[in-house]
């Protein structure tokens, strides 16, 4: 144990020499996971900036208004009125206003017949959302006043006399539209961009010591240093646990600053210690085992960085980190062939207040099972090579 | 002459290197295929919907109608547990849960209310929810119709609701029509419009200082040395190198181009001013790669510097988003570095038709870029080779 401890002390020592490896698996990533969290900070709400023209002036228009001003719409949207429809597109070609809505005259006479102009809103192509947004709150508003003239339509085709009409108006104003959506919150928390973004660039950085670790061994055996210390009486059971566990405490290391920094920082939110701890650890055994089979694979040093470089882009372009909790299904999916993608699932249920085995124990098995794979993969190139 | 040697001899060594390849081709057009697939969409909100366990005509109606409409993107979940989950990890705006009894509560004429679940603290959701009552509403002023026919007329509900469906179809409602006023974005288009203008922006310049790290190479491994003991001059060997980065770097913009126009059917806009761009922007890379190579002392400190350096400029510059969606001040930060004004004028190019005079600031701007790295590139470098014996 004592020699395995020494050779992992030795190659510690070596790398934290290294100031480039600082750089990449320490600073790097704190400095880019803290620029998407300022980035991103005060951009995760969605705000509508909406112009109201009321050129009917009657309480229909009136309703529509008082439905921006609603309270379940008072933290997304602000309602700016203006005089006319002129000046309410300068404002949305400025981008004063995200869009506006203007409320035709003759509006509030239609509820009672007749025809009445369409309601305008006047979008601008930047902020494609507000304008849905704007639009579909307006639609829900006439959708009731169309219900109440499609009932009385409806009403005289089934057969009621045209006479009647006046009365039916009446009647179906008193009409409510029979299905009525309702908002309901869930109780888990947010997902911070920082919860997912920092744990991601820690991961993509900490990948690199997939390079760093198989640069180095092939360096020690040109040097020689490895014939010595197989000279030496060190078992190459010692000598490969050695390597590997200076590999795991580093890439460990690196991770546990970013995420240690992400929450300290810039106030990123795991519902559970432990749960970072393990994924973190689980995060640090494959890049193990990614440095073992990149070192079984290549023949030479700059094969080994070549070939590192590439398990690491198709690893973390695979595994979703660039990309924040979107994408289509597919790629979702492709994540679970990573082991990057599998810690990212458990950070953002971590991030979302999941506790325990029910946010980590999917994604420790899945980064289990990749880890066991590159290591049979890796043990039989080498028995393969050993036999060649 | 000199100088066109180095150069061959250093673009046949970048073209020996498969691994060189693959940062300056695949890995590009990898990048690509995934941003431009996550950036597709985003002008519509993303829903999740679980039709009810027992399901009539009416709720079918009513899914078929929130999958149809245009501003909504909807997956169906076979559980409203599965569909939590994925709004709780933020793959959803909304998820709406079709309730059990719909279609009897609606004939029995009484009141459905459909839930709509959302992440509280997020606006997005809530603005979901107002599409999502757009189209519901739509749907429930049939049923209201129905309903009131019948009870006027004594008819089936469902004789009613066929009746509402014909009139609805013929009849003229008051419309809510929309009406573009600004065409002129302040974005890249979505999708891959979006990802390959960017990308080519990122790795052009990130590749150029991975070169930096080829001249470190050859520098401590004494070539430059030996060069210079022969009748070749510090001068020549700078030009050479120069020349060689530019090249690769102008080989790297025309593969992207290429690939973005025939695989993914991207518009560069206006030939010449696309052209110009690619070209400044090569140089600009060029400058930054030669100065990496010229301060750098060893390869490990370019591999290590350059992409996190490489990467961080170009979320500072908008190659990762919009700077339109960042604070002020981080948007003012952005500009201190080359790559924004150089996705600015992409912008001009893709979103706006601008030609040539359009980004004539832009460019003036990266030209200035790309003048100030070429002059420092070419004084360090040929300071290193003259006092240091060409290490």
């Amino acid at each position: 144990m004592r020699v395995v401890l020494a050779i992992a002390a030795k190659d510690l020592r070596q790398r934290l020499r290294d100031r480039s490896a600082w750089v990449i698996v320490f600073l790097a990533p704190v400095l880019i996971s803290g620029l998407m969290a300022m980035a991103f900070n005060n951009n995760s709400e969605f705000r509508a900036e909406l112009g109201i023209v009321d050129l009917d002036h009657g309480a229909a228009a009136t309703g529509l208004t008082q439905v921006f001003e609603s309270p379940e719409l008072s933290g997304t949207v602000r309602v700016h009125p203006y005089g006319d429809k002129a000046a309410a597109r300068r404002a949305v070609d400025a981008g004063r206003a995200h869009a506006a809505i203007v409320v035709p005259e003759g509006f509030t006479a239609a509820l009672s017949g007749g025809t009445a102009s369409p309601v305008t809103v006047l979008d601008s192509v930047d902020f494609g959302l507000q304008a849905q947004l704007a639009r579909a709150v307006t639609e829900s508003y006439v959708a009731q006043v169309n219900a109440d003239r499609l009932s009385v339509a409806t009403a005289v085709a089934a057969g009621v006399p045209r006479e009647d009409v006046p009365e039916l108006v009446a009647r179906a104003a008193l009409s409510r539209l029979p299905e009525q959506v309702r908002a309901r919150g869930l109780a888990d928390d947010p997902l911070k961009v920082i919860s997912y973004f920092g744990p991601s660039m820690g991961m993509f950085f900490v990948l690199f010591c997939v390079g760093f670790g198989a640069r180095g061994y092939f360096v020690e055996r040109q040097q020689g240093t490895l014939d010595r210390i197989s000279a030496a009486p060190v078992g190459r059971g010692a000598l490969l646990l050695g390597k590997s566990l200076s590999t795991f405490v580093y890439s460990l290391a690196g991770l546990g600053t970013v995420t240690l920094v992400s929450w300290l920082a810039f106030g990123a939110r795991w519902a559970d210690p432990v749960g970072v701890a393990a994924l973190s650890a689980a995060m640090a055994v494959s890049v193990v085992c990614l440095t073992a089979l990149v070192i079984a694979l290549a023949r030479t040093e700059r094969q080994a960085e070549g070939l590192a470089s590439i398990v690491v882009f198709a690893l973390v372009l695979l595994g979703g980190n660039f990309v924040f909790a979107s994408g289509t299904s597919l790629m979702r999916r492709l994540t679970l062939f990573t082991p990057n993608g599998w810690a990212l699932r458990g950070f953002t249920d971590l991030g979302t207040g999941v506790r325990g085995w029910t946010a980590v124990g999917a994604p420790l098995l899945g980064i289990a099972v990749f880890s066991a794979a590159v290591a049979a993969v890796t043990a039989l190139l080498l028995r393969l090579r050993r036999t060649a | 002459m000199t100088a066109l040697a180095v150069t061959r001899a250093t673009v046949a060594r970048v073209f020996r290197d498969r691994t060189a390849l693959f940062f300056m081709v695949l890995l590009p057009v990898a990048i690509i295929v995934v941003i431009g697939v996550t950036v597709s969409g985003f002008d519509q909100f993303r829903v999740g919907l679980v039709p009810a366990a027992r399901t009539g005509p009416v709720a079918r109606e009513l899914v078929s109608g929130l999958t149809g409409a245009p501003g909504l993107r909807t997956r169906t979940y076979d559980s409203a547990a599965d569909a939590r989950t994925a709004l709780r990890r933020a793959e959803l705006d909304a998820v709406v849960v079709v309730p059990d009894g719909l279609d009897a509560a609606v004939r029995d004429g009484r009141q459905v209310t459909v839930p709509v679940l959302v992440e509280p603290s997020g606006s997005a959701g809530h603005a979901a929810v107002s599409s999502v009552s757009a189209v519901v509403a739509g749907h429930a002023a049939r049923l209201q119709a129905a309903a009131f026919a019948a009870g006027e007329t004594g008819r089936s509900f469902d004789d009613a609701l066929a009746l509402a469906r014909d009139t609805d179809r013929a009849a003229s409602p008051i419309t809510v029509r929309g009406e573009t006023v600004n065409g002129r974005s302040d974005y890249l288009p979505l999708g891959y419009s979006y990802s390959t203008p960017t990308m080519l922006v990122l790795f052009v310049f990130i590749n150029a200082l991975a070169g930096g790290a080829a001249i470190v190479q050859t520098r401590r491994t004494g070539v430059y040395a030996r060069a210079l003991a022969a009748p070749v001059s510090a001068r020549s060997l700078v030009l050479g190198e120069t020349i060689a980065y530019l090249l690769l770097a102008l080989v790297q913009s025309l593969l992207i181009v290429a690939i973005g126009a025939l695989a993914f059917d991207v518009d560069w806009g206006d030939p010449l001013a696309a052209g110009v761009l690619v070209a400044v922007w090569a140089l600009v890379g060029t400058g930054a790669g030669v100065l990496a190579g010229a301060l750098f002392r060893t390869p490990e400190q370019v591999h290590a510097i350059g992409p996190a350096l490489g990467i961080g400029l170009g979320m500072l510059g908008g190659c990762m988003w919009p700077l339109a969606l960042v604070p002020d001040w981080l948007r003012t930060v952005g500009y201190a570095v080359p790559h924004a004004w150089a996705v600015e004028a992409w912008t001009t190019l893709l979103s706006r038709n601008g030609d040539l005079a359009a980004i004539l600031r832009d460019l003036g701007v990266l030209a200035a870029f790309a003048a100030v790295l070429l002059t420092l590139a070419s004084v360090f470098l040929r300071r290193r080779l003259t006092a240091g014996s060409g290490t």
